[in-house]
């Protein structure tokens, strides 16, 4: 083999990682490509746990309501986070019907059916919809996490995000490949990065020549189908647009305290590593608009269990439901440290990266099969709610009105998300 | 892997959300067919209207003028409705008048079934087929057939769609990670397919375990046995000396090494002791799992054809059983004793007179190079390490071993023509000496571009395109066979190659090309472009000749291909996902293995080609006299006599379970969750593949049985427990019964007279109780049977009901779009004529292929 082609195919492979540099990660810089922001920017982050929580335990008596309730079992390592988060009970999504898909529709609340002779069918995410506008810029219009495989409880998708079309958006599906896309910087000379995505826009320009040629033969259902080609050359050549500003801005390092992750962690370790990486993100302003969509299989093989998520979620008492009930508890003190963390890292401004995000934890499960009253906590300053309250709506809200009101609270305009009646008043006071 | 569509089936119809626009359903203006019965206005009448009427229109559901005709849409969506309440309870209010058992029971089932109807009429396309991309399977069969070479697209989505086939266009989406992870793979193939370098020479490789692996287990045993003497003279000393003195850090480290003693080191000790290790290894599980001699080969050998021959024999004593030889790669992140498994074979050989196998095996697509053997075990290292620590328990060593290897070699790769020829094919003057580069690039990219799009014709702008890249490369000074690369990659990763493009008809309903007609039958049979006959029958327009189609398809049905087939269609239309859902566990079920699995998978592929290869009656599937298994199967179900790891015909004893579809393995694997049976996941799965008689989907936010699970109770006493609930009563009384009459089936397949229920906590039992098994049962037609026999006959009476159902997933899978109710008349022809040929499954395919909607487009 030549060696010039070995150096192109490795030029070229999207996954051409880095190694970073021990020395130039020591410190905190910040290279920020637009001016300097005088005050911190809003952020949005979402984590998808799939499976449902124990019924009994997780969630909050639904009698004491408002700023008197009493924290459940299942949530209970949040204690002291308690007066700056918001549990909601009984939204839900009108149109659900797969009992195992925990985040395909859980940020889009679209109606699968709802194109006729399809069996599938999407609606744009809530964070897609907000990255829209917040993540005009930063590096990266938006950053999915996710998980080797996929028997969590998530159903469809490779990320919770969805685009405008509805297509699902991939993910980094392990904490090294996220560590490297977010802050390893390529060692290949500009000239050549700025030669390659020339080239990568010629081949573009091919492929769309053959497709217009074939367009205009094509029945009307066909023309609908094959615009689903011209609509992913489209979104490539968006991104390379945005890749091409961004070519001769060095990547913010993260704090020293993040390392490069060691290949193949998993289970709890892997999702507190994650959660350290979106802390670091939001830290060097890298993206503004996160999704998680997070392991559970794993997670509960590292807490010592043999049993399996899907098993788990069918507890009835015995083994399966205290596993459940010990899950609900470290998914809790997991998401507390995580809390810990945010209030601990200052923004730009000197206000705490916890002031400006509004992060939500949930699922579409309820628990076992049950699709309504999906579980639901939001924290964070992000969107102006007053937290410290529990607040149980009126059965079967709309979940999409949740959505709606974090992008309105979030400073995005949005008349509608999904099918949305309108804002949660209740949220903000 | 995703969690089951099959096994929860949606609970939505799609006319749910039809409501945006009709224009495909044809079927609304003609009727669905699906109507409430009149009587059931009662119920309406006594318990709803009262809130429900015009006047009061309570959450703005009026019932009082309902349709009974579920014809469109807006009734089907109100329809939905009143079945969803009713389901969870939430209607008739608490405080309201609530229905009788009966009514309730009545009024669901009816309800519920006349859903299925509706759901089906309305989602009718009306015989349109949307255009698709190739699935997944079809795009890496057709890089093999341009390039010789084979991609893994693991990384490419499933197409598995939710209750559908991965050939339904609709369902068949694009994204632009897609379109990133095609050009990265076709990049790939043709890095692969223009590098060829030179002929690649033989050679071997060798292992020889008792200088490898043996020598490593003395050197482990030597040093655990040097720290139990330290750690006994330390004990000796009673104290007045510290276990540093003896080299341990402290008394926790001195225990620990005794331990290890303990549990790995006499083991270790046991295995050099053998008489078979002089020369060659024995294949024991261990403390970490299994012993696995490997061979290495070198990471740059070249990909190929290669043999691995083993010298191997069966130790005095060994039961057949245990005297299956696994062999698979290892993977670097593999745990011990683990496999990447490629097979298993039978030894036959004693030490006396070992045996060599010679096995064929392909080196270099997966990018491993290690290779080992084993004997046969659960393919995780937690259930090998429980499985030892069984033994050991009692024992304290392990269980014996019955399989010696005396040592390995692979070999190759074997002679190939050189160069391949799919590379002459592609590059005719090859890479060197090419006369004009210029004139040479475009002949070789038009080409390419050519046979890749199989119908279009490539446009010459895009030509034009495609030799500006590769001239774009030269200028920046590469060589010829690296700039040709990107616009042939390029090809790959267009919608010419990508779709299956068939060109709008100037007039409804109008006929394929011959052109055409040679893809879509290629891609029906073989999942895969047509071959250069195909081709050339196409050029000639042979195929308009209804017998010279018939020829064609009979030629492709009896080729290899035709197994690509076989599989994937019997994989989804019998929902064979769930087979892989559940690992089973150790304890009862160590038999059922991986490779045993896999038998298990293949069983049922192959006595469907074989009804397909020996023109035999479709309704053969459902009872049979025989068995297709291999060596490892027939052990499996205590057939003795049968060697050789191919499937072959195998006659059963009178009295037999097995022969037929529900004796099959697989399928009693698919209806258990890995512990139990499930005879409603059993009696469902009969339901909706062999009986044409789906049950509605399972309703979401229905009470869980959990009170009565994990009671010591046998599965047919707690499951009675969904007669004591209408909403569970009115389809769980037809799904059921079936499932009891399996029950002779243990989760994994075996035959059992007994039923064990065991409660299971920190991974012990703690208590277990047996039940004797009572099969008895009845068929939705009411026929009543008393034990699995009668069952077994009982479907296979109900033959025609298997016909229909295996002629519309038929349909569905070869025109690429869902059943419709406007495929009632072409099923009706399809059953027709197989049936005036004996129902031979041959003549079902041949009649489709002939069919109209098989020959237009429309």
């Amino acid at each position: 083999m030549s060696s010039s082609i070995s150096k192109r195919h490795f030029l070229r492979s999207s996954t051409a990682l880095v190694a970073l540099p021990f020395m130039e990660s020591m410190g905190f810089r910040r290279f920020a490509k637009a001016a300097p922001v005088a005050k911190a920017p809003k952020r949005m982050a979402f984590l998808g746990v799939g499976f449902g929580f124990s019924q009994k335990s997780w969630y909050p008596d639904i009698n004491e309501t408002g700023e008197n309730w009493k924290i459940s079992q299942g949530l209970s390592p949040l204690e002291r986070h308690q007066k700056d988060l918001t549990v909601i009970q009984n939204l839900y999504h009108q149109y659900s019907n797969e009992a195992h898909w925990g985040s395909t529709m859980w940020l889009t609340g679209a109606n699968r059916y709802a194109v006729p002779g399809q069996s599938f069918h999407n609606t744009i995410s809530v964070d897609q919809a907000a990255a829209e506008q917040l993540g005009r810029d930063t590096r990266f219009t938006s950053i999915q996490l996710s998980t080797k495989g996929n028997a969590d409880g998530h159903g469809p998708g490779l990320s919770l995000a969805w685009n405008r079309q509805g297509k699902p958006v991939s993910a980094l599906d392990n904490p090294l490949a996220a560590f490297h896309r977010l802050f390893s910087d390529s060692t290949v000379p500009l000239a050549q990065r700025q030669a390659d995505l020339k080239k990568q826009r010629s081949l573009l320009d091919t492929v769309l020549e053959d497709a217009k040629s074939t367009r205009g033969k094509l029945t009307q259902t066909d023309k609908d189908k094959l615009d689903e080609y011209f609509q992913s050359i489209r979104d490539i050549e968006i991104r390379i647009s945005k890749e091409e500003e961004w070519l001769d801005v060095p990547k913010p390092k993260p704090d020293a305290s993040l390392t490069q992750p060691a290949k193949g962690v998993n289970g709890v370790a892997e999702i507190e590593i994650m959660y350290d990486l979106m802390v670091a993100a939001m830290q060097v302003d890298a993206t503004r608009v996160l999704t998680y969509r997070q392991p559970l299989n794993s997670v509960l093989q590292s807490m010592g269990a043999s049993i399996t998520a899907h098993n788990m979620s069918h507890y009835a008492d015995g083994d399966r439901k205290v596993l459940s009930e010990e899950r609900d508890q470290k998914q809790s003190e997991m998401l507390a440290r995580f809390i810990d963390k945010l209030k601990a890292t200052p923004d730009v401004d000197g206000s705490r990266l916890f002031d400006n995000v509004t992060l939500t934890m949930g699922s579409n499960i309820h628990s076992i099969h049950y699709l309504t009253n999906c579980p639901t906590v939001v924290t964070g300053g992000g969107s102006g709610i007053q937290h410290g309250r529990h607040l149980v709506m009126p059965e079967k809200t709309p979940l999409c009105n949740l959505w709606l009101s974090l992008l309105n609270g979030s400073g995005i305009k949005a008349d509608s998300h999904g099918d949305s009646t309108g804002q949660i008043g209740e949220l903000f006071g | 892997m995703n969690i089951p569509q099959a096994f929860y089936p949606r609970l939505i119809l799609a006319a749910y959300s039809l409501g945006l626009s009709m224009t495909l359903a044809v079927a609304a203006d003609s009727g669905t067919g699906a109507a409430m019965p009149e009587k059931h206005f009662a119920v309406l009448d006594k318990y709803c209207l009262e809130c429900h009427d015009s006047l009061s229109d309570k959450g703005g559901v009026n019932l009082e003028d309902v349709s009974f005709e579920i014809d469109s849409v807006e009734s089907a969506e109100l329809w939905q409705k009143v079945l969803n309440v009713m389901n969870s309870g939430e209607m008739p209010p608490e405080d309201e008048k609530q229905l009788t058992t009966e009514e309730k029971t009545a009024f669901l089932k009816d309800l519920s079934d006349q859903m299925v109807v509706a759901r089906e009429a309305l989602s009718d396309t009306g015989g349109v087929i949307t255009m698709r991309r190739l699935n997944r399977r079809e795009y890496e069969n057709s890089i093999y057939d341009l390039l010789g070479v084979r991609v893994n697209a693991e990384d490419l989505p499933d197409d598995a769609n939710a209750g559908g086939f991965d050939t339904t266009g609709s369902a068949l989406f694009f994204s632009s990670d897609q379109f990133e992870q095609y050009l990265k793979l076709g990049r790939q193939a043709i890095q692969k397919a223009v590098m060829i370098g030179n002929k690649p020479e033989r050679k071997q490789f060798r292992l020889q375990p008792e200088v490898s692996m043996n020598q490593f287990i003395a050197k482990v045993a030597t040093r655990q046995q040097e720290q139990k003497d330290q750690a006994e003279a330390w004990r000796a000393t009673n104290g007045k000396k510290t276990p540093a003195d003896f080299g341990f850090i402290d008394e926790n480290d001195l225990k620990f090494h005794e331990r290890v003693y303990q549990q790995q080191g006499l083991i270790n000790l046991h295995y050099l002791k053998s008489p078979y290790i002089e020369s060659g290894a024995t294949l024991n599980l261990t403390f970490n799992g299994s012993l696995v001699p490997k061979i290495n080969i070198d990471a740059r050998a070249p990909r190929g054809e290669y043999l691995l021959r083993i010298r191997a024999a069966r130790l005095p004593g060994a039961s057949e059983e245990d005297s299956f030889l696994e062999y698979g790669l290892v993977s670097p992140s593999a745990q011990a004793g683990e496999l990447e498994l490629l097979g298993c074979r039978k030894i036959t050989g004693t030490i006396e007179e070992p045996q060599i196998l010679e096995i064929p095996i392909s080196v270099g697509e997966e990018g491993l190079f290690q290779f080992g053997v084993r004997q046969r075990a659960q393919n995780n290292r937690e259930s090998m390490r429980r499985k030892f620590l069984l033994t050991q328990i009692k024992t304290g060593l392990g269980p014996e071993p019955s399989l010696w290897v005396d040592w390995m070699e692979l070999d190759g790769p074997l002679d190939q023509e050189w160069p391949p020829p799919r590379y002459t094919q592609l590059l005719p003057k090859g890479v060197k000496k090419i006369g004009d580069p210029d004139v040479y690039a475009r002949e070789v990219i038009e080409r390419f571009a050519k046979r890749a799009f199989r119908i279009k014709e490539p446009s010459p702008a895009y030509i034009d395109k495609l030799v500006e890249m590769y001239q774009a490369d030269i200028a920046e000074g590469e060589i010829f066979r690296v700039a040709i690369q990107e616009p042939l990659a390029a090809i790959l990763a267009s919608s010419g190659f990508l779709y299956m493009i068939e060109p709008a008809p100037t007039e409804s309903g109008q006929e394929l090309t011959d052109l055409e007609l040679a893809v879509r039958l290629s891609y029906f049979l073989w999942s895969a472009p047509p071959d250069e006959e195909l081709m050339r029958a196409a050029e000639k327009g042979e195929l308009k000749k209804s017998e010279r189609l018939a020829m064609h398809t009979n030629r492709l049905l009896d080729d290899p291909r035709a197994h690509e087939f076989i599989s994937s269609f019997a994989h989804q239309w019998l929902h064979m996902e769930r087979l892989d859902f559940f690992q089973f566990n150790y304890r009862n079920f160590w038999e059922f293995d991986d490779s045993v699995k896999e038998a298990a998978r293949h069983e049922v592929y192959e006595t469907i080609h074989s009804v397909l290869k020996e023109k035999r009656p479709l309704a053969d599937l459902l009872k049979a006299d025989h068995v297709i298994v291999n060596d490892l199967l027939a052990n499996y179900y205590g057939l003795e006599g049968v060697n050789g790891s191919e499937f072959q015909k195998v006659s059963l004893p009178a009295g037999s379970p097995r022969g037929g579809i529900l004796g099959m393995a697989a399928v009693h694997a698919m209806g258990s969750d890995g512990e139990r049976t499930s005879p409603v996941e059993r009696g469902a799965w009969v339901l909706r593949s062999l009986l044409d008689n789906p049950p509605p989907p399972a309703p979401p936010n229905v009470p869980q049985l959990s009170r009565i699970e994990d009671k010591l109770q046998p599965a047919r006493s707690i499951l009675s427990a969904h007669m004591e609930e209408a909403q569970c009563a009115q389809c769980h009384q037809r799904i059921d019964p079936i499932g009891y009459g399996m029950e002779n089936f243990d989760a994994a397949g075996k035959w059992r007279e007994m039923e064990v229920a065991e409660k299971v906590g920190n991974r012990r039992v703690v208590a277990s109780k047996e039940f004797p098994i009572d099969a008895s049962g009845e068929l939705p037609d009411g026929t009543k049977f008393t034990n699995y026999f009668e069952l077994r006959d009982g479907v296979a009476e109900n033959s025609a009901n298997f016909e229909r159902g295996f002629t519309e997933a038929l349909i569905e899978y070869a025109l690429g779009r869902p059943y419709g109710f406007s495929d009632e008349a072409l099923r009706e022809r399809i059953l027709k004529r197989a049936r005036g040929k004996n129902g031979e499954m041959r003549e079902f395919v041949l009649a489709l292929v002939q069919s109209k909607p098989f020959r237009t487009k429309k």
